[in-house]
């Protein structure tokens, strides 16, 4: 993606380190090189240990001395869990960061989930709405310090699909549809009250609807109907 | 296809309607498919005339039909094999008797709702049996002003009723001859019609379309020659009807080839019941989805429509003109507060293409699209239940996209952590409600993808399957509960009185409501 390259990364000036450099081993430059390489996307260390073909001790030995001299360093990225390693000069693209939904290297649920309640309070409000409008009283409302380009507001729209909290509807032009033209694509909420669950259905509202062990119960087997625990819970007034 | 817990189920049922016995034959039969009267003695190591009560009883409760073919005896020479096929569906339609009788009580009276009960219990009843059992109930009832002829009579009117609403049908061909399949040249009497559509039709639909009887004779309550006394005098009511249809009796006796004297039984026609409840249950989820203007639209128009129905699982309703449309919703009086841009409104939120606003539009809904919908929301609410929010948003995004999605993309476009996406997605699929690929990209380097997707036709069957084996849990746990009540009364004091017996009290009521409703979402995945 072009977008994750920007200028501002690429154009950063490299610090005088060249004496650093120079005191460093030929496997280390190796090592080095390699990560610089991947410029501001860096590289997992498992995958620079094959790039490189380094053996398992001296490969670590590198990384601590580049680390210590500076050279290079650890980021966060959305996998969770994998060392990453970076040429100390550029900073993380949002293609290993996970982007904006991002905060250290976690998805930002919080955040999230504050954009998506204010997203079904507007709609609920403007009873139908189109992508663009959404996207315009959320810049107008001034709720949020940053901005969001309409691509975020689209994912989190899509997501509120996906919830079932609102419902994608095209216009038809009438009554509620009148400002909006024939054919476009609209959010509506779900539910006349606002914010509300999914219909729970005939299957799910029963034990074996929603039961872990379903497919080792039998009628006389070690897990039966007569002496199943959720039964129990659930006939127990 | 049954699935295994559908014949568990349906055994179930058969085993505390008829008993050990019955249940064992109609087992052999749902599990082997049909067989000749030697092998199901062999198979359930009964006596010979065990099983032939048996079949009698399952034929008589129209939940095994009978049927011949022709095979190549030892001789060389033909030989006629007379088989037995267990019928699933109807089998499964015992459980829904409370229904169907509400069905007949709501939209016809009382007398209507008497014989049907009576056809409920015996299964199939000539005409003069149903007479009998009003007379008999008359008198016990005591009521002495009424005598036979004008019991008859009133038993009569209300029949025709029943047979008006298609709630009652002509039993099938006792014993259909069935020609085999592979043959090119069929029998011309069922018609290209059938022929056409008969490309994928399974053996049972092919016995059950020989065995069914024409249609002109199904609904017709004729008289044969000299069967029914009744129908004599009743002349003046229906000649002028009666004319024409003697004409068709003439020639559907020689289509049995039948005894001379044919005696018509009558049973349940459980086709229309599951059309109304079909009906019903897109009209309700009409109603919850969109707004109770779509759904009086809707009822009306398929009130409208009923009887032209070509069979339950119809894709789209009966094409109606916008003129009838509302004058078919006046006619109900919640509609009657619709002006016509509202019905109009209605119609298109109901998806009727509002483009086709011409001076003799036609509109009809589509009703699959209905019952799919309906579908979906029962199993997400499993998945929601199951296995929370995010893999409800999860499984939702890939029932939508109907096509494989790659882990990571899943992950981004329903906002769930990238290292929790794989365990959670892994999980739908150990218990089938995700198909998985696993995808090798081998350039430089080895990269694999895991592919998800919903794979309805496949789930759909999984899910059906659940849910028979919830059913029958519901209904064993309700014998059980029935069975600590019966407990309870030989040896008080257990518990403290009251409590247990309202406890008992309340899971019974509990349990067979939920046992209802279970229903409905078996029908919405096997009957609709």
């Amino acid at each position: 993606m072009s977008r994750l390259q920007g200028p501002s990364s690429l154009k950063r000036k490299q610090p005088d380190s060249n004496s650093q450099l120079d005191s460093l081993s030929e496997q280390e430059r190796v090592v080095y090189n390699v990560i610089k390489s991947k410029q501001d996307l860096g590289i997992w260390s498992k995958d620079l240990k094959r790039e490189t073909k380094l053996l398992d001790n001296m490969f670590g030995k590198c990384i601590k001395t580049l680390q210590s001299k500076k050279l290079i360093k650890e980021v966060a990225t959305k996998n969770k869990g994998r060392k990453h390693l970076m040429a100390a000069e550029f900073e993380p693209s949002k293609e290993i960061t996970g982007g904006n939904w991002y905060l250290d290297g976690n998805l930002d649920t919080e955040f999230i989930n504050l954009l998506k309640d204010q997203c079904v309070k507007l709609i609920y409000k403007m009873k139908v709405a189109t992508l663009e409008g959404i996207a315009d009283t959320i810049r107008r409302s001034g709720i949020f310090k940053v901005e969001f380009t309409s691509q975020q507001i689209e994912e989190i729209v899509r997501a509120l699909v996906l919830d079932n909290e609102i419902v994608e509807v095209k216009s038809n032009g009438m009554e509620e549809f009148d400002c909006i033209p024939i054919g476009k694509v609209c959010y509506k909420c779900a539910s006349k009250g606002g914010k509300a669950e999914p219909r729970i259905g005939a299957m799910a509202s029963i034990p074996c609807g929603v039961c872990p062990r379903i497919s080792v119960c039998a009628p006389d087997g070690v897990i039966s109907p007569k002496t199943c625990v959720y039964y129990e819970k659930w006939l127990d007034f | 296809m049954v699935t295994q817990y559908g014949i568990k189920f349906a055994v179930h049922l058969i085993t505390s309607h008829f008993g050990n016995l019955v249940s064992k034959v109609c087992e052999n039969l749902l599990r082997r498919g049909p067989l000749t009267l030697q092998l199901l003695i062999r198979f359930t190591e009964l006596t010979p005339l065990q099983v032939k009560n048996s079949l009698l009883i399952l034929i008589q409760h129209n939940c095994v039909q009978a049927f011949s073919t022709e095979h190549i005896g030892a001789g060389g020479n033909e030989v006629k094999v007379t088989q037995y096929l267990a019928l699933f569906d109807n089998i499964l339609h015992r459980l829904r008797f409370p229904k169907f009788l509400a069905i007949v009580s709501q939209e016809l009276d009382k007398d209507c709702e008497e014989i049907f009960e009576g056809l409920i219990q015996h299964g199939r009843l000539t005409l003069e049996q149903i007479s009998d059992r009003a007379e008999s109930s008359a008198k016990t009832g005591g009521k002495p002003s009424s005598g036979g002829p004008a019991v008859r009579d009133a038993v009569r009117e209300s029949f025709h009723k029943l047979l008006n609403s298609r709630f009652v049908e002509r039993c099938p061909a006792p014993e259909p001859f069935l020609e085999p399949p592979s043959e090119p040249k069929s029998s011309n009497k069922r018609g290209a019609k059938s022929k056409l559509a008969g490309a994928s039709e399974t053996e049972e639909q092919r016995i059950l379309a020989s065995a069914a009887p024409i249609e002109a004779l199904r609904f017709s309550l004729l008289t044969t020659s000299g069967t029914d006394l009744d129908a004599e005098k009743d002349g003046a009511a229906g000649s002028s009807v009666g004319e024409k249809r003697k004409h068709a009796a003439v020639d559907s006796d020689e289509e049995f080839g039948s005894k001379d004297k044919e005696v018509v039984l009558w049973r349940v026609n459980f086709e229309e019941f599951i059309r109304c409840l079909r009906h019903k249950a897109c009209i309700e989820n009409v109603r919850a989805r969109l707004d109770d203007g779509a759904a009086i639209v809707l009822k009306a128009m398929l009130d409208a429509t009923r009887s032209a129905e070509q069979k339950v699982k119809t894709e789209t309703s009966v094409p109606l003109s916008m003129n009838t449309i509302f004058e078919e919703v006046m006619k109900n009086e919640a509609g009657r507060s619709l002006t016509l841009d509202r019905v109009r409104a209605s119609l298109i939120h109901l998806g009727c293409p509002s483009a086709m606003r011409g001076t003799d539009e036609t509109y009809s809904i589509d009703l699959k699209k209905i019952i799919e919908l309906a579908q979906n929301e029962e199993v997400e609410s499993i998945v929601l239940k199951r296995y929370g929010r995010d893999a409800y948003r999860m499984f939702r995004l890939l029932s939508k996209a109907g096509q494989l999605l790659e882990t990571d993309k899943i992950a981004d476009m329903t906002f769930v952590e990238k290292k929790e996406t794989p365990n959670i997605l892994y999980k739908l699929w150990q218990d089938e409600y995700l198909h998985m690929e696993k995808l090798v990209v081998s350039s430089a380097r080895q990269f694999s993808f895991m592919l998800w997707k919903v794979n309805k036709p496949i789930l759909w069957e999984h899910v059906l399957d659940e849910m028979y084996h919830a059913a029958l849990n519901l209904n064993q746990r309700l014998i059980y509960e029935q069975e600590q009540k019966e407990l309870y009364a030989i040896q008080p004091g257990t518990r403290t009185g009251s409590t247990e017996k309202d406890r008992l009290r309340n899971a019974k009521i509990y349990l067979q409501s939920s046992l209802v409703k279970l229903d409905d979402a078996l029908m919405l995945f096997h009957d609709f």
